[in-house]
């Protein structure tokens, strides 16, 4: 645990870096060594907070935090005040720095303050400077039992009139033996009296408190070099932070180095924490060539956590430093690790800002202020990620238009693509057309216009049609900042199953779902942190369809629910009712619990629920008490007595009718499932206000979809029921609690197939005869070989999200998972050597090996042969096809449909080939139309780039006819890549891109919904969190489910 | 494989996938919604309609001439036994709405009633479709509203559901088909899971009640829905009961093949031989079949067609090529024959002083008509049958150009007892007999 570490460094205060932490800016960090679930929520001491009216009440015991506090703007804000409050009997506590992100990003500027009691001053000149924004920490001493004083009047807000919704409190803390921030009353004025004793304020609305934790970098997470490798130190005790460490092994004279990035030029302290043990050596330590501390001795007779090394002082410039422990002698004590080697744990690196810079004015320099939604507390962190941006007004930038844009689209009636700029002259036409502005941002950020044959604009221009669409875009956003609502959405048919399967605790499945690519689950163990080696898997794309399999007799899934176009199959506005599935869903009810084998395989039958209750008479309310908490669990709600009336009077009349207890309560299961308040996942949104928070067992309820497409189990009801679950600290840990369960599986199953569209795999069908390895025999049938290959990126996800590494793996691994047969059908030019076409695998189950990459060729999914041939024609590939899938799946940006009238290209490539070209000049010969061009200029080099793999995925040099393959290209106009590798290496130099395309794809599928532009704020703060973890799942769905999406519904208009 | 006509065609089909059929006719049920005139039944008007998907090569479906005694064109060449029970009619068109994906607005849009500007959410100009307005106004005395199917191949998940359906209550809110012949044939004549269902509807309806006045605007829609169904089953459920003996009498197996070990023959025959069997005893009076969802650009087998599966929706974009070309005027022309057949099988149907035909309209069409162009205008579109008198068939009916495909809509809703004016963008009612 981190805390207890912190704990010892005595009562310094660590105070929040300004992210110092891991900040990507353009370093190539190795995605691979991202490994260990950080737990990062954990490690904080999130203090428990309440918020009543305009006051923020601390309850827990923890003494120092970082605050965000937001509200509903206060347009012409003029100062703020805030109200402080410690524990009577406590003496200490400091407040060290207080910033808004009112319009003009300064620092807050206080109007007045008070100490509650308090404060009895023992230091008036340090009094004298309270709250003054200088960067000294003040510390005041009160005693108990001291009258109300009011404070001192301070600093102002910046000029003009504000709209503030968001404070920052960096510090307020005490320490173990002192005070602690107990109430924090928050109140704005837009009086500008000067007489601030006169002066009236204004309680705010909607108040709500953010906690944000201590900058901490993990050994494990740092970049490397050679012998090092996590461990997890779980056996040893519970003191390490997240229970792993960085270990690695030398001989005397080694180094093991790292490097840091420090974003602001400062000073600060290091707080270093190694390991001890008998085997570990005498370290020197060096920053940036330069040794801070000298013989570092942990030796240890048993292992357990070093003094915690503390270095203050150290001036840091902004940029990369370089840290270094050099193995320099050993205890005389020590034994060696393998002989002569020694070894060096590093649990983490912590560095505290000493001296944090004045903020800068930042930002708004456009005419427009920057976004402020309630969800944009991250904007220090954003800022890494948007380009600077420039004060700019429209009037200076409409002669660009003019003299770049114009011709095509405005001029002369020439409007290209649909977009006439031209009509579209005022900020507020801008406004009102924001897909268009958005459009723009875009085609600029990619580069994409003016078209490359044109005169390309300055890097100035580029900045300030860039500065000012952007704030065009944030000024929509903060003045929309309603997020799309949800739909209420009926379950499909893979969320059916598993509520039902943990309703009535079933040993298995309901029925068989195809869904269900994998059909083995034993070996998903998300809480061990460790992936299988080996796995001995049955899969259904082999074995045949299970046509008439059923698990349950009588019980038959219905059909599919197709996905969206560009999404998943959960969105309430494609998923409706008709009587076909009012049908389907009494009929399963009834034909579950009746099935012959129900008894055996539900759980719940020997539970006390099909016990009767112990009475010769049973009354009503023993059979409310009977069904209550079975209801609860089917309707994720509190229990409403109309409808438990319903369901008591129903099991009494079937009592009354005869029927046995049992049989009864099967009756009463039947309805409950086929009710809609079971199989709709619906919100309350009948309110007045248009956002709001969900309600706890809405939360549950989502969550539990989200991790599981299932229903809340017991223990997340009952912080539902108890709306513990509000509390953040309860929510991070059923957070990671859903998350570590096996039944997090579905986010595999579920997610990333859809995410993939995998599915398409199973129609590929390669040409028979010019594909034959795809293919083989056994017995008497054909089988497709190559639909194991669907298997291999659905391991890889699940090996990413149970060993927690960093999502960049989608893009390029250096490990994967295939059968012996699968390795040899990818690099062997003639697999199997003379047996080609026949019994090459059996087709219950295959054994599945991690097998480290030779070549970066491979690895990923966008390499995989599974996405190369659901891709690909029959008789050939299709780069189109590819290029749109990359396009769709790894950027999210699906190309818009084809027009109406595309030219036709031969089916076959040896046909193209016959006249000496190659397929890509034979499609670029057909693009010579303009309108052609402007688009596939944008997909056909994401395909082009894959033409070294042919039809059904494997390597292949040249084409068959011995031609050349171009695989070279570029992205988004400017980053030239040569070949695959080159296209990888772009995609990890700009991680940025495919992250933000995962957590879109993900915030979708965990909403229900499509996104839009409201949720841009959000995904940007996900995207800053999942930077600065360089990608790490846990990361990406742990943000996503704190997000302000995530955690609030809208009410839908009336 | 062309199958052979003859009068036991449709037994024969129905035994390959399993189920056996006593030939039930329509005097022999005691049917009290239908008009009787002393001995002689009327028979209803019921309306079929069959979709194929991504158009048709334009060069074999047009023929040279109008009128009655116009010459068949290549791929017309199947209806040559039934041409006088058939009327072709061309150069009807559709509006295409820029914004949304061309197929899946051919497919979905196909049978809307609404006009051009009429847009869902969605984006497509979808809203109730006809068979569903015809349904609404039927389903006042069949068992069943409609009957949707759908002989949809394909196992993967490509497509949305804008692909895969043709049958809309109203915008969102699709009329789901079955593809399964099981499912289809259970739902029809599996009286006792029908009643089993009925114990708790009333249960389900309030808890459904109890929910609504938390819901917000659209929500409280998607419930209505759900509510509407249920009612819809309740009805259901009632008048199966009352036609439980009728049923019974039938005797019927359920098909034994499964649809994924059928070929496209045989899926699309035992499927229509379903729909007859429908129509045959009055459980409902509307019905649509999909032969194939719009799209999907999976490859596919059709068996004794083609060696190697096939890619009908790529063939429709390589047409320009001749080879392409009469590979995709084979697949027109086998769907065609399928729909023939099942013509074939209504025409030898005796039913009262006619044939089942007599009282049909059994539509054949697409919702776009050059896949290659991806154009609404002059749609594939026959009509088989006399719709009770309304239709007089044998023709080749040519409109003027631009006439509205909303046109013959409103025709053939008023030939099924609707009372209605205008439908859409329709300017008029079509001249069909």
């Amino acid at each position: 645990m981190f805390f207890r570490s912190y704990m010892r460094l005595s009562f310094v205060l660590l105070i929040f870096p300004f992210l110092v932490a891991m900040v990507l800016a353009d370093t190539v960090f190795d995605f691979h060594e991202i490994r260990g679930r950080k737990a990062k929520v954990s490690n904080l001491s999130l203090p428990q907070v309440v918020v009543k009216g305009s006051t923020i009440e601390h309850l827990g015991t923890d003494h120092d935090g970082f605050y965000s506090i937001t509200f509903d703007p206060v347009p012409g804000a003029t100062g703020i005040e805030l109200d402080w409050a410690n524990e009577g009997g406590y003496k200490h506590w400091t407040i060290r720095e207080i910033e808004a992100y009112a319009k003009f990003g300064t620092k807050l500027d206080i109007v007045a303050g008070k100490v509650v009691p308090g404060p009895a001053r023992t230091s008036d000149k340090a009094f004298a400077n309270a709250f003054d924004g200088d960067d000294e920490t003040f510390t005041y001493t009160t005693q108990s039992g001291t009258t109300v004083a009011p404070q001192r009047t301070l600093l102002e807000l910046g000029p003009g009139s504000n709209t503030i919704d968001r404070i920052r409190i960096n510090d307020v803390a005490g320490n173990g033996d002192n005070g602690r921030m107990q109430k924090i009353t928050v109140r704005i004025t837009t009086d500008t009296d000067k007489d601030l004793a006169t002066r009236k304020y204004f309680d705010t609305t909607n108040l709500s408190v953010q906690i944000f934790g201590e900058a901490l970098m993990e050994g494990e997470t740092l970049p490397m070099n050679g012998r090092s490798r996590p461990q997890s130190m779980s056996g040893y005790g519970d003191q390490w932070s997240s229970d792993t460490h960085l270990l690695w092994d030398g001989l005397i004279g080694d180094s093991m180095e790292t490097t840091i990035m420090i974003d602001n030029s400062s000073e600060y302290n290091f707080h270093i924490q190694l390991t001890k043990a008998r085997d570990y050596g005498q370290f020197d330590l060096y920053l940036n060539g330069k040794a801070i501390a000298k013989k570092i001795d942990l030796y240890s007779p048993s292992v357990s956590l070093a003094d915690a090394i503390n270095l203050s002082g150290l001036k840091m410039e902004k940029g990369q430093h370089k840290v270094s422990f050099k193995l320099v002698g050993k205890n005389i004590k020590a034994t060696p690790y393998q002989k002569n080697r020694y070894l060096l744990g590093l649990d983490f690196i912590k560095i505290v800002n000493m001296r944090p810079p004045a903020k800068e004015s930042k930002a708004d320099l456009t005419d427009i202020s920057p976004p402020q939604t309630k969800d944009h507390a991250a904007t220090t962190e954003s800022k890494l990620l948007v380009p600077s941006q420039l004060k700019v007004s429209l009037d200076e930038v409409l002669p660009i238009l003019a003299s770049r844009c114009y011709s095509c689209h405005g001029d002369n009636d020439k409007v290209k693509g649909k977009v006439d700029l031209k009509a579209v002259s005022t900020r507020e036409g801008f406004l009102k057309d924001i897909e268009l502005t958005q459009k723009i941002i875009d085609v600029l950020t990619f580069k994409e216009m003016p078209p490359e044959d044109e005169k390309q604009l300055t890097p100035q221009e580029h900045l300030m049609l860039s500065s000012l669409f952007r704030g065009y875009l944030d000024h929509y956003i903060k003045a929309s900042g309603t997020l799309k609502p949800t739909v209420m959405r009926r379950m499909n048919r893979y969320e059916y199953n598993n509520s039902v399967r943990d309703l009535l605790q079933l040993n298995g499945d309901v029925y068989p779902l195809p869904e269900k690519v994998i059909r083995s689950s034993s070996y998903f163990k998300p809480s061990s942190g460790s992936f299988p080696k080996s796995i001995r898997i049955s899969n259904r794309a082999l074995g045949k369809n299970q046509i008439e399999q059923h698990i349950l007799t009588g019980v038959s899934p219905f059909a599919i629910d197709l996905q969206s176009e560009h999404g998943f199959n959960n969105r309430g506005d494609e998923l409706s009712v008709s009587p076909i599935m009012v049908e389907a869903f009494l009929k399963l009810g009834r034909s579950i619990v009746n099935a012959p084998e129900f008894d055996g395989y539900s759980n719940l039958i020997n539970s006390i629920f099909f016990e009767p209750p112990n009475s010769e008479l049973i009354t009503r309310a023993q059979l409310e008490l009977h069904l209550s908490k079975f209801i609860e669990k089917a309707f994720r709600k509190p229990i409403i007595p109309d409808v438990m009336e319903r369901y008591v009077n129903y099991l009494d009349g079937e009592l009354k009718n005869g029927q046995s207890f049992e049989q009864s309560m099967k009756k009463v299961i039947t309805a409950i499932i086929s009710s809609p308040r079971f199989f709709y996942i619906s919100e309350q949104k009948n309110g007045k206000l248009k956002s709001q928070p969900l309600s706890a067992y809405e939360l549950a309820t989502r969550l539990s979809f989200f991790f599981w497409s299932s229903i809340p189990d017991d223990e997340l009801l009952s912080v539902a029921r108890d709306r513990s679950i509000l509390d953040p600290k309860v929510y991070a840990s059923q957070v990671k609690r859903l998350l570590e369960s096996p039944k997090s599986k579905s986010i595999a199953e579920n997610f990333a197939r859809q995410w993939l569209r995998l599915d398409q795999l199973i129609t590929a069908v390669p040409d028979f005869d010019r594909f034959q390895i795809y293919y083989s025999r056994i017995g008497c049938e054909q089988w497709k070989f190559g639909l194991q290959t669907m298997i291999e990126p659905l391991l890889l996800f699940e090996s990413i999200m149970v060993e927690d590494r960093s999502i960049m793996l989608l893009v390029d691994s250096n490990y994967s998972y295939r059968t012996d047969e699968m390795q040899s059908w990818y690099n062997d030019p003639l697999p199997f050597g003379k047996r080609q076409n026949a019994n090459r695998f059996s087709t219950n189950s295959q054994t599945f090996t991690r097998r480290t990459l030779p070549s970066r060729r491979e690895g990923g999914v966008i390499t995989s042969a599974a996405t190369l041939t659901m891709t690909s024609e029959p008789l050939r590939t299709s780069p189109i096809r590819r290029g749109a899938w990359v396009a769709t799946v790894i950027f999210n940006k699906p190309p818009p449909p084809p027009p109406d009238d595309i030219p036709e290209i031969e089916q076959d490539d040896a046909e193209i080939e016959k006249k000496g070209i190659t397929l890509r000049q034979r499609l670029v010969a057909h693009q010579e139309n303009e309108s052609c061009v402007s688009c596939h200029k944008k997909i056909d080099p994401l395909g082009f780039a894959l033409e070294n793999f042919d039809a059904i995925g494997r390597w292949r040099d040249t084409y068959n006819s011995g031609l050349e393959i171009d695989a070279s290209g570029e992205i988004f106009g400017e980053r030239k890549f040569n070949d695959v590798i080159g296209l990888k290496d772009t995609l990890i130099k700009n991680p940025q891109w495919f992250m933000r395309s995962f957590i879109e794809h993900m915030l979708s599928y965990a909403l229900g919904r499509e996104l839009d532009i409201n949720d841009k704020p959000s995904v940007d703060k996900i995207l800053s969190k999942v930077m600065a973890d360089k990608g790490k799942f846990s990361t990406v769905v742990t943000e996503i489910t704190k997000s302000y999406p995530f955690m609030n519904k809208t009410n839908q208009s009336e | 494989m062309i199958l052979k006509r003859t009068s036991l065609s449709r037994r024969k089909v129905l035994r390959g996938a399993g189920a056996t059929l006593a030939l039930p006719l329509l005097e022999a049920m005691h049917v009290s919604s239908m008009a009787k005139s002393s001995n002689v039944i009327k028979p209803p008007v019921r309306a079929g309609f069959f979709y194929i998907p991504n158009g048709v090569v334009q060069t074999g479906w047009h023929p040279k001439d109008t009128g009655p005694g116009y010459e068949l064109s290549p791929t017309l060449e199947p209806i040559r036994p039934i041409k006088d029970e058939v009327t072709l009619f061309t150069k009807l068109d559709r509006v295409k709405v820029a914004g949304t994906d061309g197929h899946a607005q051919a497919g979905a849009c196909w049978l809307s009633s609404a006009a051009p500007d009429e847009l869902s959410p969605a984006g497509y100009p979808l809203k109730k479709t006809i068979d569903q307005i015809m349904a609404e106004h039927t389903g006042q005395v069949t068992a069943f509203r409609s009957l949707e199917l759908s002989c949809n191949p394909y196992e993967d998940n490509r497509e949305s559901v804008y692909f895969d359906n043709i049958s809309w209550y109203g915008h969102g809110h699709v009329a789901r088909s079955l593809r399964d012949p099981k499912k289809v044939f259970n739902r029809l004549f599996g009286i006792k899971q029908h009643l089993e269902s009925g114990s708790i509807l009333d249960l389900v309806m309030d808890d459904a009640k109890s929910l609504n006045h938390s819901l917000g605007k659209t929500d409280k829609g998607k419930l209505g829905e759900y509510m509407d169904s249920v009612r819809t089953v309740e009805q259901q459920i009632e008048r199966v009961t009352k036609r439980q003996e009728d049923i019974n009498k039938l005797k019927l197996a359920e098909p034994v093949k499964p649809w994924q070990a059928m070929t496209r023959d045989e899926f699309i025959q035992v499927m229509g031989d379903l729909m007859i069997l429908a129509f045959r005893t009055d459980l409902t009076r509307v019905a649509t079949i999909m032969s194939s969802p719009e799209r999907w650009g999976s490859p596919l087998k059709v068996q004794g067609l083609f060696e190697k599966p096939v890619d009908h929706h790529g063939m429709t974009h390589g047409q320009g090529n001749h080879h392409v070309r009469s590979k995709l005027a084979a697949l027109d022309h086998f769907h065609i024959q399928q729909f023939a057949s099942l013509v074939m099988k209504m025409k030898d149907i005796k039913e009262g002083e006619g044939t089942l035909l007599d009282s049909m309209m059994f539509t054949l069409g697409s919702g776009i008509s050059n896949g290659r162009l991806h154009v609404y205008t002059d749609l594939p579109t026959l009509v088989a049958g006399r719709a009770g008198g309304a239709l007089e068939p044998g023709s080749h009916i040519k409109s003027p150009k631009g006439t509205p495909i909303a046109n013959l809509w409103l025709s053939m809703i008023n030939a099924m007892g609707l009372k209605k004016g205008s439908l859409g963008d329709s300017t008029g009612k079509l001249k069909i007999s």
